[in-house]
């Protein structure tokens, strides 16, 4: 069995280094609500591959920028 | 929320209805129970698109009233942006409708299951036509639930 992975993200810092941007203005840009971008942020949804790349557009970062793992050992 | 609201609207209004004197006049008409029990579906989607409607009015309200004590002013195209961002269903969603249904359909299923059973064992056509009913309105009372469970605590 692999181990789990966490997916991290760094959606709040790099939100507030985009000049305090706000999540309402984020989900416009990822073209989601805002609700999704909450979640995301809150390491309560895994968003797609294709968001997670619309997200890393959204600040002009790499994706790798925008979210990490963590491997979590399996006992 | 709004299928958890529905789901307990109908089932109560129905048993009120089906279970009092109406029903009891009419115990082994097939008929009048299968008239009833679309009646009590229509009234439902009805209610349904209703609240919807109410809904999605009391929203954008909602947004104005906020706007206007940010700003002191109204700025309609704002509203309407946000309105449709708000209420556009996006990846999350989707997922979150999937896997709800799961259980919605799981209890549908049960209560089909249960349905066929109390046939089998000598109930008549209207107990399993009730068991049915029962069971969609359980089905989507779950999946509201369901819903409000992978919004709050995530998918």
């Amino acid at each position: 069995m692999p181990d789990k992975l966490e997916i991290t993200n760094n959606i709040r810092t790099l939100r507030f280094f985009a000049h305090e941007m706000t999540q309402q203005a984020l989900a416009e840009k990822a073209g989601v609500s805002r609700q999704t971008i909450i979640a995301v942020e809150a390491g309560k949804y895994s968003p797609s591959l294709e968001l997670a790349f619309r997200i890393a557009d959204a600040f002009g970062v790499p994706i790798t920028d925008v979210f990490g793992f963590e491997k979590n050992e399996q006992k | 929320m709004l299928s958890i609201v529905i789901s307990v609207l109908v089932v109560a209004s129905y048993s009120i209805y089906a279970f009092g004197k109406a029903g009891m006049e009419h115990v082994n008409d097939l008929q009048f129970w299968a008239k009833t029990i679309l009646i009590f579906i229509g009234i439902g989607i009805v209610a349904m698109i209703i609240l919807q409607i109410v809904f999605h009015i009391l929203m954008a309200i909602s947004g104005a009233i906020r706007q206007k004590m940010k700003n002191d002013v109204v700025d309609e195209e704002e509203i309407e942006r946000t309105m449709r961002v708000e209420t556009s269903e996006d990846e999350m969603d989707k997922m979150i409708e999937l896997k709800s249904n799961r259980f919605g359909y799981t209890i549908m299923g049960v209560g089909f299951m249960a349905g066929l059973i109390a046939i089998a064992f000598g109930a008549s056509a209207v107990a399993m036509l009730n068991i049915l009913f029962f069971s969609t309105w359980a089905g989507s009372f779950v999946e509201g639930l369901m819903q409000i469970r992978y919004y709050r605590r995530g998918v």
